[in-house]
């Protein structure tokens, strides 16, 4: 069974309960009308495709190539090198996420131009790329991985304090935002390739993760600093965000439609890696052709299947969860969108791309032992709950969206304590990971959806609570996994010798 | 140190190589019938396919399960981990096993080190040592300290009777090392007794140690 084979299996798993709940929805509450739910169909056979090309080509692209650029940084053995190397690479791939610009430009149109979308996006840039390079002096200077995250968070509380409640939202959406697609993939890539030169295995396991918690805590911050430097203001909140119009009679059509821009999104997004691969092969790596040509094949592989996965989000399932969302919010029963929204949830992380990769990532530095079924169920979990809440938050307006964050941030940090620091390092960059651009859409537009159902309910503020809490609730539940863990592979029956 | 005991076992490794995610099913078969436990380490194969090759879809991921156990019953637990993987047709996996020169480790096991496995005389001995992880640079320093010249630390992950947690319905296969060194024959004893001594692994659940017999070596320099 080849790669590519496998990886189709796996989505297809992966999406099947989706459909499932689409088609039961469409025949018993909720009856969003059959070529709805033909398109929904279409859709996630793309996003199936379309995923596990995409998956191919981290496998044999992006992964070799962030691991490969870790190890040849540290080996130039300059520290000035990796830390400059660390923001020119930091910065590229943030300026270049798709999530992020599109959070820019809708930041820039509900401010009315008050945050034009190009600082925003510049200041979150810095603000990332900063936070990789100290993510890798971390490393080479040897601070422990628990240190290091215990500052970063008291530095977000400290400044959340003086951070007004628009901009909060703001940070922690930016920070989901940047931590996209291709981010991720490439930051825990090359966070093995620059711990595994470390003599001290465990060590060199543990700063495999944790990178790409630093970076989206660097976009958290970089947006607070900017509230600190521009002042309080006053915005208009209530302006909309124009919600989907919902086409819903043609099937194929809204794909085709998709295809330029999705295409447009996936070649800007690849762009500075591919320049960063040709510069590196010419300067550092000096590989082969025949490898060379391979990462090149694995470029192209993730090109096609980003484009194919981005057709069949934004084109089959936007809107269906949407009307799905609204539909369930108006039924008089609210348990059914309760119920729902766990379900999606819990269901949706599983076809994130990123999480896929980290998942690997964790079976490969780990030669296996911490399985990927344990750390999904760990995140579909979490997942779940963070949509139920996000949505029981829409239908209780006087939670406000500290109210979750901040005893959940002290729990998170609180808990580093007692569970093993590769763990810690999985959860907190597994916070990052999870809100991917599964989430930003299919999700978003689901609580989005039941939001505009309800008077009173702000589709924006609830929009960004939703991605924070996907971003808190992983943390925990992981941490939770990676107590349970070690207590339970503690050795049993040592003095008894029971074999038989 | 030799235990003198009047029965002397022999012992065979049991290596079983199967696709990604199988590897935590041959052992928790082996187990059942009666093996101690087993070793796990990641691989990696590929496909002969001009088209897949072109298209780089060749890399396959796989895992090498090593178990060591007393020969009859290592027949046993081969024979019925074949019958369940079917391992005459393609792409099912590979099975095999090779004999042992010695096993420490498990408890139950005695061990002679100086009877010869398989009547061959050799120069050289194959000394594997499966430890916890973080553990394997202590072995090769111990190991180093006795006139062993290096080594090579495998990651692995694996279980024996000692660990048999469970989590969410899946065993807990704890992380591993495993330090392979290649010796000459004479110093083989004293580095097998030295790790033996240090790293305690006569006592339950702090790792195994097996020796095999090499034929021919080719790279290992002698000072």
């Amino acid at each position: 069974m080849n790669i590519l084979v496998g990886y189709i299996k796996d989505n297809a798993k992966a999406v099947f309960p989706l459909a499932l709940v689409v088609v039961l929805l469409n025949l018993t509450l909720v009856p969003i009308g059959w070529p709805l739910v033909l398109r929904f169909l279409v859709g996630s056979i793309l996003v199936i495709f379309g995923l596990s090309l995409f998956l191919v080509g981290v496998d044999i692209g992006i992964t070799p190539m962030g691991s490969l650029t870790g190890t040849s940084l540290v080996k130039t053995n300059k520290l000035f090198i990796v830390l400059f190397a660390g923001l020119i690479l930091g910065f590229m791939i943030s300026i270049a996420e798709p999530g992020l610009m599109v959070l820019a430009h809708q930041i820039a149109s509900v401010t009315l131009g008050a945050i034009p979308a190009r600082l925003l996006l510049v200041v979150v840039s810095i603000g990332f790329a900063i936070m990789v390079a100290l993510g890798f002096l971390r490393v080479v200077l040897n601070i422990p991985l628990k240190v290091f995250l215990l500052v970063c968070y008291i530095l977000v509380f400290a400044l959340a304090f003086f951070t007004q409640p628009e901009f909060l939202a703001i940070a922690f959406d930016a920070s989901g935002a940047t931590t996209g697609i291709l981010a991720v993939p490439f930051l825990l890539a090359l966070a093995v390739g620059i711990s595994s030169l470390r003599k001290d295995s465990k060590a060199s396991e543990e700063d495999s993760f944790g990178l790409v918690a630093f970076a989206s805590a660097g976009a958290i911050l970089a947006v607070m600093v900017l509230n600190l430097i521009i002042g309080t203001q006053q915005y208009d909140s209530l302006a909309d965000l124009g919600s989907v119009a919902v086409e819903r009679v043609a099937i194929l059509r809204p794909f085709l439609k998709y295809i330029p821009s999705s295409f447009g999104e996936s070649f800007i997004s690849l762009l500075p890696l591919s320049v960063a691969l040709f510069v590196l092969q010419k300067v550092l790596f000096k590989l082969g052709k025949y490898p060379f040509a391979r990462m090149v094949k694995g470029f192209v592989y993730a090109l096609i299947g980003m484009t194919v996965f981005f057709v069949g989000v934004d084109g089959g399932f936007m809107e269906v969860s949407s009307v799905m969302g609204s539909g369930l919010a108006s039924l008089d029963n609210k348990i059914w969108l309760l119920l729902i929204s766990f379900y999606l949830g819990f269901f949706t992380i599983v076809a994130e791309p990123a999480v896929y990769v980290l998942t690997h990532q964790i079976e490969n530095v780990t030669s296996g032992s911490i399985k990927r079924k344990a750390v999904n169920a760990a995140l579909s979990i979490g997942v779940g709950i963070a949509v139920t809440m996000a949505v029981i938050r829409i239908l209780t307006p006087s939670i406000e969206l500290w109210h979750y964050l901040l005893p959940g941030y002290i729990i998170a940090i609180g808990m580093m304590r007692f569970v093993p620091t590769l763990f810690v390092g999985i959860a907190f960059d597994a916070g990052g990971v999870a809100t991917g651009p599964m989430t930003a859409t299919f999700i978003l537009a689901f609580v989005q959806g039941a939001a505009s159902s309800f008077e009173g309910a702000n589709l924006l503020r609830d929009g960004f609570g939703m991605i924070a809490l996907v971003a808190l609730l992983p943390i925990l539940t992981l941490q939770i996994l990676g107590f349970i863990y070690q207590a339970r592979s503690k050795k049993q029956g040592v003095d008894t010798d029971a074999a038989s | 140190m030799q235990q003198a005991n009047c029965e002397r076992k022999e012992y065979e490794l049991i290596c079983v190589i199967v696709n990604f995610d199988l590897g935590s099913k041959v052992l928790g078969m082996a187990k059942k019938n009666g093996l101690s436990g087993g070793t796990i380490m990641l691989g990696r194969g590929t496909v002969h396919n001009r088209l897949l090759q072109l298209l780089e879809l060749t890399d396959i991921r796989k895992e090498i399960v090593l178990m060591v156990s007393e020969k009859s019953q290592a027949h046993r637990a081969l024979a019925v981990i074949d019958a369940e993987f079917d391992f005459r047709k393609p792409n099912h996996g590979i099975g095999f096993s090779i004999p042992v020169g010695a096993f420490i480790g498990t408890g139950n096991y005695e061990y002679d080190f100086n009877a010869e496995d398989g009547g061959v005389d050799s120069l050289y001995k194959a000394i594997f040592v499966v430890v916890d992880k973080g553990n394997g640079e202590k072995v090769m320093d111990f190991a180093k300290a006795v006139g062993a010249r290096g080594g090579t630390i495998i990651n692995a992950r694996g279980s024996s009777i000692h660990e048999t947690a469970k989590l969410l319905n899946m065993e807990i296969e704890p992380e591993k090392e495993i330090v392979l060194m290649l010796t000459k024959t004479e110093s083989a004893d004293g580095i097998v007794r030295a790790v033996r001594d240090n790293m305690k692994i006569d006592e339950p659940g702090n790792g195994i140690i097996f020796v095999q017999t090499v034929t021919e070596t080719y790279g290992i320099l002698n000072a």
